[in-house]
């Protein structure tokens, strides 16, 4: 089945159209929630959110861009959405705290491993993935869709509405400053000789 | 290797640790889950909807306003019945008086 043929089957209500869709993309919507959340439960949360966004609002795809463009633009955006709110409840916690409530609720686990990274390589994983929380939204996003998802310079360009041109300076500033927090990282953790 | 070699060799392991990363695979079941998720929602919304039309300040108002259309429908009515009867007690005279135009059939047929 096309994807001209499945919108429109997802257009008139089909549930198998709707298997079909979440059977094919569940693992690209959930690495991409996973990678920018780095927590496992809440990025499956986040996948649950975007195909049920899907399912409500396929009416309004005029299908301009392909599915999976646009199921990105949905899971970056639920993503980013989704640390806010977390955001927002840290900082109620930590007022809740204060006066005796709850304990505050930590935005990214302490450290974070991937699972699709190799065995030898998860120690360096966690560290850059500890140092991908300290960059700007929009550098992780395109590290994020570069790397993880192995999203070409253009499809990025597309999934983030922007240009060629921006996403690779974005990758390139992302690259700098992510070498910037890893060097000042290991500075204090290796000791002098 | 001095210091600053070493934290530029884990620099490059740390960037390029992700080159050979494998997709995260989402947990089992997602549809089941996503599906019990759309009807709970759908269950909460009218439970919501249930909770605010039970609160008493918008149980009251919605009782006055009912009453309030209720009042001025009756209130339309019976201005309308009275103009009705007015429009009636005009008419009947001028019917009586009414001067109907005859038609060419009548002209012909005066004869019986």
């Amino acid at each position: 089945m096309n994807q001209p043929e499945l919108i429109i089957q997802l257009q008139q209500g089909d549930e198998s159209a709707f298997k079909k869709l979440v059977d094919e993309w569940k693992d690209m919507v959930y690495n991409t929630a996973l990678g920018i959340v780095q927590n496992a439960d809440d990025a499956d949360d986040i996948t649950q959110e975007v195909f049920i966004q899907v399912y409500q609002s396929v009416s309004s795809f005029k299908g301009e861009s392909k599915i999976s463009t646009w199921l990105y633009r949905i899971t970056v955006s639920k993503a980013l959405d989704h640390e806010k709110k977390k955001r927002r409840k840290k900082r109620f916690g930590f007022v809740q705290s204060l006066f005796g409530g709850q304990e505050e609720e930590q935005l990214h686990p302490v450290e974070f491993n991937h699972p699709g990274v190799q065995m030898e390589k998860k120690e360096r994983a966690g560290e850059l993935f500890d140092a991908l929380r300290q960059i700007p939204n929009n550098q992780r996003i395109a590290f994020t869709l570069h790397k993880l998802e192995g999203q070409s310079y253009q499809e990025v360009a597309e999934i983030m509405n922007t240009t060629l041109y921006a996403v690779e300076s974005l990758m390139n500033r992302a690259k700098t400053n992510l070498r910037k927090v890893l060097s000042s990282y290991y500075t204090d953790k290796i000791p002098e000789q | 290797m001095n210091k600053k070699e070493q934290i530029n060799k884990l620099i490059e392991e740390a960037i390029s640790s992700v080159d050979t990363i494998k997709r995260a695979e989402a947990k089992p079941f997602l549809l089941t889950r996503i599906n019990a998720r759309m009807r709970k929602e759908t269950e909460s919304a009218w439970e919501k909807a249930g909770w605010f039309i039970g609160r008493p300040a918008v149980a009251f108002t919605g009782l006055c306003l009912i009453l309030l259309i209720n009042v001025m429908v009756v209130v339309v009515n019976n201005q309308s019945d009275t103009t009705a009867v007015a429009e009636q007690s005009v008419q009947t005279p001028a019917d009586e008086f009414s001067y109907t135009v005859a038609t060419i059939y009548d002209n012909e047929n005066t004869q019986p």
